[in-house]
C-alpha cells in the first residue's frame, strides 16, 4: 500500500465545499437536492478549527432511497490532509433484490465477495453516492471540530 | 487563478442538467445553436466514438428517456409517461464545435463520461500548479498520478460492504458504474437501452481502467452495452459483472477477482 506524504495534495470533490468554507468563501458545489435552487450548506459554522481526524454520519434522500455516508475528516491548520468517505448502507431496489434471489438460488454465483473491512485497499470504486449526504456530514465535522 | 471549486462550479453550471440556470437546462427548453466552451470538444468527440462503436447506445441523448422515467431535476422517481426510444443523434443534433445546434429542445446529458471528465480537469489543474503526486476521487471515478500505485477495492453491488476484486491504480484512471444506487420504483435504474428508453437487464456492474478518466468512465458506461469486441478500438482494461454473478475481464487486468 502506498502512503500518501502530507505535502502532496490529497483533493477529494468531498474535500471541496469545507475547503472553500474554511478559506470564507461560500461552498457553491454540485447541488442535487430536490426542488431547491439554493445550495444546502449554510455557512454559520466557521473556522479555525482544531487540528485531527472527525467522523460524521449522515443520511441522505437517493434515488435508491435513503442513503447512509460516514466521512472522515483528518485537519490540519485548517487544511484537509485526508479524506474517507464510506457508503455505509445501500436499500436494495426490487430490481437488486431480484439479484440476489439469483445468487441465493445458486445461479452460478461465480463471483465470492470478501469483506472490505478485511482487505487492504486505499479507496473503493463502484457507483457514486450523491453529494448531499457528503454535505451534511461535512456540516458536522465543521462543530465537531470547533476549538474547545 | 482558477481554484478546483471554480472549474467545479463552472462546468456544472455549464453541463448539469439538475439547475435552471445551465446552458444545457437552455438547450433543455429552446431550440437553437448554442455555444459551449472549449472544454466540450473531447467530451463531445469521445460521445461520438461511443455511440459508434456501442451503434447507437451511450449518447448524450438519454436525459429524455431518464426524466421520462423519473430521474428528473426534482428527483421526482415518477415516470411521468411511456418509455420511449432515444432518437438518433443526427437526428437530434448537429455538433460542430463548440456549437451544437438543435432543431427541437433536447436534454443532453452527459452522465455517462462527465465526471470522469471533470476528474481529468481538476487533475490537471492540479498539475499545471506543480502536484504530482495526487488522486482525485469523485465518488468511485479515480485517478492517480505519482509514485507507486492505489489499491482499489471493486465494491460488489449488491453488498456495499464487500468487494468483488481489487485493482492496482498506477498512474491512469478507472471508473465505475453499478446500477445499485440510482434505482427506484418497479424496476427501474439509470442505465438505460436506447432500442426501449426502459433500464438494462443484463450487466450490473463494470470497472473501466484507461489513460484518461474521460475514457474510463465513458466505457464504464459503453461496458453494460458491448463487449470487448466493439469496443477494440480503445486502449483499456476493465472488468463486469452479469447479473448471475458471472464476472469477465479483460485478458490484461492489473488486479485481481476474487472467483
Amino acid at each position: 500500500m502506498t502512503t500518501l506524504q502530507k505535502k502532496h495534495a490529497l483533493a477529494a470533490f468531498a474535500a471541496i465545499s469545507l475547503a472553500t468554507t474554511l478559506a470564507g468563501c461560500a461552498a457553491d458545489g454540485t447541488d442535487t437536492s430536490t426542488g431547491s435552487s439554493d445550495n444546502g450548506s449554510s455557512d454559520t459554522v466557521t473556522g479555525p478549527y482544531q487540528d485531527g481526524t472527525f467522523e460524521a454520519t449522515a443520511d441522505y434522500q437517493s434515488p435508491n432511497g435513503t442513503e447512509t455516508i460516514d466521512v472522515t475528516l483528518t485537519l490540519e491548520g485548517d487544511v484537509v490532509t485526508d479524506v474517507v468517505v464510506e457508503g455505509v448502507s445501500v436499500n436494495p431496489s426490487p430490481e437488486v433484490e431480484r439479484y440476489q434471489g439469483e445468487f441465493e438460488d445458486g445461479i452460478a454465483a461465480e463471483v465470492v465477495g470478501k469483506k472490505l473491512d478485511e482487505l487492504s485497499v486505499d479507496r473503493v470504486g463502484g457507483s457514486s453516492l450523491t453529494s448531499g449526504g457528503f454535505n451534511e456530514a461535512v456540516e458536522q465535522i465543521k462543530i465537531k471540530a470547533q476549538p474547545a | 487563478m482558477v481554484s478546483v471549486e471554480q472549474r467545479v462550479a463552472e462546468f456544472d453550471r455549464v453541463y448539469s442538467r439538475f439547475r435552471d440556470d445551465s446552458l444545457v437546462a437552455r438547450i433543455a427548453r429552446e431550440a437553437g445553436s448554442f455555444e459551449f466552451p472549449p472544454d466540450a470538444g473531447p467530451l463531445f468527440a469521445l460521445y461520438r466514438e461511443l455511440y459508434e462503436a456501442t451503434d447507437g447506445a451511450v449518447t448524450p441523448l438519454v436525459g429524455s428517456a431518464l426524466e421520462t422515467l423519473g430521474y428528473d431535476r426534482a428527483y421526482s422517481l415518477r415516470p411521468s409517461g411511456p418509455a420511449r426510444a432515444v432518437p438518433p443523434w443526427d437526428e437530434a443534433f448537429g455538433w460542430d464545435e463548440p456549437r451544437l445546434t438543435v432543431l427541437r429542445p433536447t436534454v443532453v446529458d452527459v452522465g455517462a463520461a462527465g465526471k470522469g471528465y471533470l476528474v481529468d480537469l481538476v487533475a490537471a489543474l492540479l498539475r499545471a500548479r506543480g502536484v504530482d503526486e495526487l488522486v482525485v476521487d469523485a465518488s468511485g471515478d479515480l485517478v492517480h498520478v505519482g509514485e507507486g500505485s492505489l489499491r482499489v477495492g471493486l465494491e460488489h453491488p449488491l453488498d456495499s460492504t464487500k468487494a468483488i476484486g481489487v485493482y492496482e491504480l498506477r498512474n491512469r484512471a478507472l471508473c465505475a458504474s453499478a446500477v445499485n444506487r440510482r434505482a427506484w420504483g418497479n424496476d427501474l435504474h439509470h442505465v438505460i437501452d436506447v432500442a426501449t428508453g426502459l433500464p438494462t437487464r443484463n450487466v450490473v456492474a463494470t470497472w473501466a481502467i484507461a489513460d484518461t478518466a474521460l475514457l474510463a468512465d465513458g466505457l464504464a458506461t459503453a461496458l453494460f452495452f458491448a463487449g470487448e469486441d466493439q469496443l477494440a478500438r480503445f486502449d483499456f482494461q476493465f472488468a463486469r459483472m452479469f447479473s448471475n454473478g458471472r464476472v469477465e475481464h479483460s485478458a490484461r487486468f492489473d488486479g485481481e477477482l476474487f472467483l
